[in-house]
């Protein structure tokens, strides 16, 4: 179930079209067909930053633009391609599935006409947005010219009231919907300025919340340092505030919006020229936990990956993670320029969705699969980056299944006793007991019970579950027969869904969606013996 | 515009996903396998071991495969399948 959940949270490419119109009230389609014929001409050469969808692509190919389309989503890539292959212009457009921080590797100077980027600008982190913006300058013939479609907070008062009041529900209804939203962009002219840019026009709608901005290139561009600076010192520090993030996250980490680190290149320590760079997601708790064993032990350089805010685990699994994001982000940091070698540890958890190879290929840089644990990595690079098994082999020790145990918790509280507690009120304290006794029962014995999956598993668990209901209506409660019987297809039931999907949890088995099948079943025959023998005895 | 799925041919989806995991299993070409070892520098599980006399990877604790794909995107010869 939690992988369903998580399923959901994925944005899929049409519903973030959808998610977009209905945010935008449909307007972003006319400001894109209002650019496409006002300031993109026929023949030029056009670069569509983050396409998305393709919508914007689409209607300047129907322009005869020399169209190439960006994203760094596959996805969307494809639906974009797919999109243009039914209206017949597929042919017009390049597809470049990248990181938007790439530009300068991908394209040579002046190649550009003219750059457009629509609701891009404001989904990258500050520091990305302005190593961008440079990068754009470089790839735009001298005349060339950006034109930029994104969320701005309104500068009149009433428009800005009024877009606050009205940008909260929209965005939360929006979001259950399709899971999208948009960010305003923030003090977006003075980051032109300082990437060299001067806006010339610009036009507005949903009372100025929605902006297009036209900027030609400077004149005389100034040799600013194009390397970013790092982002600040990593330390291991327990406050009241990642207290309560840890109490959180005990029970409710998978519910978004997740904590994060603003990516970037951080130090730990002192690091010089020779030493190592950790690569790590950028979720507040995986950053902390990387952090925790290596402060005061290890000089490194930490470079935090846009990794949506998830376990680097769970990201590379989802495809947030990738091998695109990895090389963007190198080159972002201007890593190079700190380091006298070119070498990259990566989580060895992120191989499930980070090619390492396209990162050998693209970078040259060496690339190394550090420790599952971030507890071994002094170890590790004292080995000189030597693994031994215990350092690359997962295991599922008890403090993991509890706090594992408690997340379930947390999701399935939301998920059941939720619904239990509002339709069946009586029904709450003995589902809740249930669920939390088995639950904990079961993340201590897993290893001892028998069985190789959580379906296997939730057999011995049913019988042992069973065994104590007996035990506990022989000498607690001798209710009729008639509810210890209701009583136990229920406890039966929890158990084999208790043990079925707490398996998504652990490192060492297949994804709960496996069981599914089989959870279905057996959930059908329960509910069809609890109708079927109280008919038979004659108890109702 | 475009409709989401509807919760029936959602169902099925998961349904044929679920039967997928549950079935999924490494085929492994071990004639391509020119001993790079990615495979057991990132199975998490252990599934693979160095066979440092011949100069090829070892398949090995099937049962213990959880279907992740890190051998299969980091094989450089594309030697490793989950089918």
């Amino acid at each position: 179930m939690a992988t369903v959940f998580m399923k959901w949270l994925e944005t899929r490419p049409r519903d973030y079209a959808r998610g977009i119109r209905l945010l935008t009230l449909g307007r972003l389609a006319r400001l894109h067909t209002k650019i496409a014929e006002r300031w993109i001409q026929p023949g030029e050469r056009v670069l569509d930053l983050g396409c998305g969808t393709g919508d914007l692509v689409l209607q300047m190919a129907a322009r005869d633009a020399a169209v190439t389309a960006l994203d760094v989503s596959a996805p969307m890539l494809a639906e974009a391609k797919q999109c243009l292959e039914e209206a017949g212009f597929a042919d017009r457009v390049c597809w470049v599935c990248s990181s938007a921080a790439m530009l300068e590797e991908r394209f040579e100077p002046g190649s550009f006409d003219a750059v457009v980027a629509s609701l891009i600008l404001s989904e990258l982190p500050r520091q990305i947005r302005l190593h961008v913006l440079r990068q754009i300058r470089q790839i735009l013939a001298p005349q060339g010219r950006l034109i930029v479609v994104d969320e701005v907070k309104p500068e009149r008062l009433i428009a800005r009231a009024l877009y606050v009041l009205l940008r909260a529900p929209m965005r939360v209804i929006t979001w259950i919907l399709t899971r999208t939203t948009t960010h305003p962009l923030p003090e977006f002219d003075r980051m032109l300025e300082a990437a060299g840019f001067r806006p010339e026009r610009r036009g507005a709608a949903l009372m100025g919340s929605l902006q297009v901005v036209v900027a030609g290139l400077k004149q005389k561009e100034e040799g600013g340092p194009e390397r970013l600076p790092v982002l600040g010192e990593l330390r291991h520090r327990v406050t009241l505030r990642t207290l309560l993030l840890d109490l959180w996250g005990l029970f409710f980490r998978i519910l978004p919006p997740y904590p994060r680190v603003e990516p970037g290149l951080y130090r730990l320590g002192n690091p010089g020229t020779e030493s190592p760079v950790l690569a790590t997601g950028n979720f507040d708790l995986t950053v902390r936990r990387l952090i925790a064993p290596l402060d005061g032990r290890v000089d490194a350089w930490v470079l935090v990956v846009n990794s949506s805010g998830i376990n680097v685990w769970c990201a590379a699994g989802g495809g947030f993670l990738t091998a695109e994001r990895v090389i963007g982000a190198i080159h972002v940091s201007g890593l190079e320029s700190y380091l006298r070698q070119k070498c990259l540890i990566l989580p060895q958890l992120c191989a499930n969705g980070v090619d390492g190879w396209k990162i050998r290929r693209e970078t040259g840089w060496e690339v190394h699969w550090g420790p599952v644990r971030a507890a071994d990595i002094p170890a590790y690079l004292q080995a000189e980056m030597q693994k031994t098994d215990s350092m690359r082999w997962v295991r599922f020790p008890m403090r993991d299944r509890l706090e594992m145990m408690a997340v379930t918790l947390g999701f399935y509280g939301l998920l059941i006793l939720l619904p239990v507690a509002v339709f069946w009120p009586l029904l709450f304290r003995p589902v809740l007991l249930s669920l939390v006794g088995l639950s904990t029962f079961y993340a201590i014995a897993m290893p001892w019970l028998p069985g190789r999956d959580g379906l296997a598993k939730s057999l011995p668990l049913s019988v042992i579950s069973l065994l104590g209901l007996g035990l506990y209506t022989w000498l607690v409660d001798p209710a009729p027969a008639s509810s210890i019987f209701a009583r136990g297809i229920g406890l039966a039931g929890l158990s084999v869904f208790v043990a079925a999907e707490l398996q998504g949890m652990s490192p060492l088995m297949r994804g709960e969606q496996a069981n599914w099948g089989w959870e279905a079943v057996i959930g059908a025959a329960l509910g069809l013996i609890y109708w079927l023998v109280p008919q038979v005895l004659g108890w109702r | 515009m475009a409709e989401s799925p509807g919760l029936g041919s959602l169902l099925a989806e998961h349904w044929r996903l679920a039967r997928q995991l549950r079935h999924l299993r490494i085929r492994f070409d071990a004639a391509r396998c020119k001993g790079v070892w990615e495979c057991y520098e990132v199975c998490p599980v252990g599934c693979w071991l160095p066979d440092r006399v011949r100069g090829a990877a070892i398949f090995q604790n099937e049962e213990g495969c959880i279907a992740c794909g890190a051998c299969v995107l980091q094989c450089p010869e594309r030697a490793i399948e989950l089918r």
